[in-house]
């Protein structure tokens, strides 16, 4: 079976996408920041604690020679100021780009995200692949998705011989994934702005994980949205994983988010308010249609897991 | 675990039609907003002042709306955010005007073809009450009902409570990918091509159709849809405009200030469209081939066809009625 490189392998995702992996066979090499988690089941996986951006990460890909390289090492988060992790998400991702085509690597799968689309009034309720990356005009803060996925596009057309994929998977939710919107849901009482109650698609972190090593499995190459079961109004998401709604104004809650940001009380800056007021939701009948993928988690089950989990560590 | 088929973002066109299912509408949205409470309560209004008026046409929208296809999930909306339980009290509300303020009466209901169908409709008498005749229309008088699907202007979802209420009961944004996305599913969307055009025009300009755009043509012509002319006779004489103040009307960034007999005389009262009878006919449904992207000429040749059906059925109408008000 294939050696593949996983790198951000500590984070949740990757040390999800790393099992998975392992199950089917593969060789896993994980590369993160931080140290690795061990596994409970006995997953191998040789894990190298590293930086992106240092000397030593090219010497991992050079004597570790990976078949498949599955990029997952990005800064989601505003914990960081928002010049170091433009710059780990960036140039990380340069440097990484560069290792693949210097180093032979035949299958390169990254996950950017949906968000790239940005979450604009006049969105269509399902975005193609071709759509334009509009985030920066609302969201200027999160620009670095685009910018990685537009570099990562370039590639894919520089450089044929590294069969590249980029996913633009939705909202991401699971045990162990600490996404933005995650953190959102999990509040008691969820801030919302009146009025407004947009389409939103959810996806479970294993279907994704699933996602990710089916396109490194069909050798996939292009731009794919993954979106999973399908959409909800935010109010239903709310409701089932428990929470209670607190619609406020928008004209209150612009600025209430903007100050408590600013003083680091507050995860994610004003700009992300327009992702709970429009829609950014996507069509994935491009991928559905080059991998034949289907999620297995539905909706429902995805909320009530959340729930249970979240019921859980509340007690 | 099973995946939620039926949930899925986008069902594929060819097989769309089968995983159509009916919904149990009766039960009322869990999300009931202001602009859900302002309709409950205009209803309330009504249904204290006529006792009894609702009864017949409860029953009447309840059946129509279990018998309406959609692609519902399991948390009762559509992919587009369509819900029939958030559709069901501005219904009974459309149903009320439809049945007893414009006294609609509709011909060629038969004329809907099954699945994708884009009904192209005149637009007259400043306030869209046109349009939302059809939309109720098409689902009390047309066998089987159909949803029709409106394009909603770019900015409709910015408005607090509109945007969200125009959503759940089955408008889109007007872009070119949604209305593609809906016919390749074989829903039915309507459009007007005359749009403000049309809907603001003056009364020395009553029942003369202005300039159509042309785009919804493009869209047929991409999907294969047929189209289905559809014409409004009363809309006109509802709000007569004696003038237009354009510059007004820029002033506060609205598509148009008209005044008509009651507006702005009597206020926000003078909104009130005036108590028309409606007519609404739909044509014969008319089919086109052609390259979609072909030049304004060919495809104004065709939209041309598509208008002259239209005029047909105005002057049939206009000669057929009795009178503006019966």
């Amino acid at each position: 079976m294939a050696k593949i490189l996983i790198t951000g392998a500590a984070g949740g995702q990757g040390h999800l996408v790393a099992r998975l992996a392992a199950a089917r066979g593969d060789e896993v090499v994980g590369v993160d920041r931080v140290p690795m988690a061990g596994f409970e089941d006995g997953t191998q996986v040789r894990a190298y604690v590293v930086d992106l951006m240092r000397r030593k990460f090219e010497d991992v890909v050079r004597h570790e020679r990976p078949d498949a390289v599955v990029h997952l090492a990005f800064v989601r988060h505003f914990r960081t100021d928002l010049a170091t992790r433009h710059k780990i998400n960036v140039a990380g991702t340069r440097l990484l780009l560069d290792y693949c085509a210097e180093y032979g690597v035949r299958q390169l799968v990254v996950v950017s995200s949906a968000y790239a689309y940005g979450a604009l009034p006049e969105n269509p309720s399902y975005m193609h692949e071709d759509f334009a990356l509009n985030v920066s005009r609302t969201y200027p803060e999160v620009r670095d998705i685009a910018e990685v996925d537009t570099l990562c596009s370039a590639f894919l057309w520089q450089h044929p011989e590294v069969r590249t994929a980029i996913l633009r998977p939705v909202n991401t939710l699971g045990d162990s994934v600490h996404s933005a919107i995650g953190g959102y849901l999990k509040q008691s009482y969820v801030p919302t702005i009146l009025g407004f109650d947009p389409m939103m698609q959810f996806l479970h972190e294993e279907d994704l994980a699933r996602a990710i090593l089916l396109s490194v499995e069909r050798k996939l190459r292009g731009i794919f949205n993954v979106a999973g079961p399908g959409a909800v109004p935010l109010h239903v998401a709310i409701e089932q994983v428990g929470g209670t709604q607190v619609p406020l104004p928008e004209v209150a809650l612009r600025p209430i988010v903007r100050r408590l940001f600013g003083f680091g009380l507050y995860p994610v800056p004003p700009g992300a308010i327009d992702f709970i007021k429009f829609p950014c939701t996507v069509s994935d009948e491009r991928f559905r249609a080059a991998t034949g993928f289907e999620p297995r988690w539905s909706l429902r089950d995805i909320f009530e897991r959340f729930r249970t989990e979240r019921e859980r560590s509340a007690a | 675990m099973e995946p939620a088929r039926h949930l899925r973002a986008l069902p594929d066109g060819a097989r769309a039609q089968r995983r159509l299912r009916t919904v149990d509408a009766t039960r009322l949205p869990a999300d009931a907003s202001a602009g859900e409470a302002a309709i409950s309560w205009l209803l309330d209004l009504a249904g204290r002042l006529a006792p009894g008026v609702f009864s017949d046409i409860d029953r009447e929208i309840d059946a129509k709306l279990a018998r309406l296809p959609s692609r519902v999930g399991e948390f009762g909306y559509d992919p587009w955010g369509f819900s029939p339980a958030a559709f069901r009290n501005p219904l009974r509300l459309l149903a009320l005007l439809y049945r007893h303020y414009f006294r609609v009466e509709l011909d060629g209901g038969h004329n809907f073809p099954a699945g994708r169908v884009l009904v192209i409709a005149n637009h007259a008498g400043q306030l869209p009450a046109d349009g939302a005749m059809l939309i109720a229309g098409s689902i009390l008088d047309v066998e089987p009902p159909r949803l029709l699907r409106a394009m909603a202007e770019y900015w409709m979802p910015t408005l607090p409570f509109i945007g969200t209420m125009g959503c759940r009961v089955g408008a889109v944004v007007g872009t070119k990918q949604n209305c593609e996305d809906l016919l390749r599913r074989d829903e039915a969307v309507i459009a007007f091509p005359e749009g403000v055009r049309g809907l603001n025009k003056t009364w020395d300009k009553r029942y003369e159709l202005q300039r159509f755009g042309l785009g919804f043509m493009r869209l047929a012509l991409a999907t294969d849809t047929p189209i289905l002319p559809a014409v409004i006779v009363g809309s006109e004489e509802q709000a007569p405009a004696l003038a237009n103040l354009a510059p007004l009307a820029r002033l506060i960034g609205a598509p148009a200030f008209p005044i008509t007999p009651t507006f702005p005389f009597l206020g926000p009262l003078g909104l009130l469209p005036l108590p028309v009878k409606y007519h609404i006919s739909f044509g014969a449904p008319l089919r086109f081939t052609g390259n979609p992207h072909d030049e304004d000429t060919i495809v104004e040749r065709m939209v041309g066809e598509v208008r002259g059906a239209m005029m047909d059925l105005m002057e049939r109408g206009l000669r057929d009625r009795r009178g503006v008000f019966f």
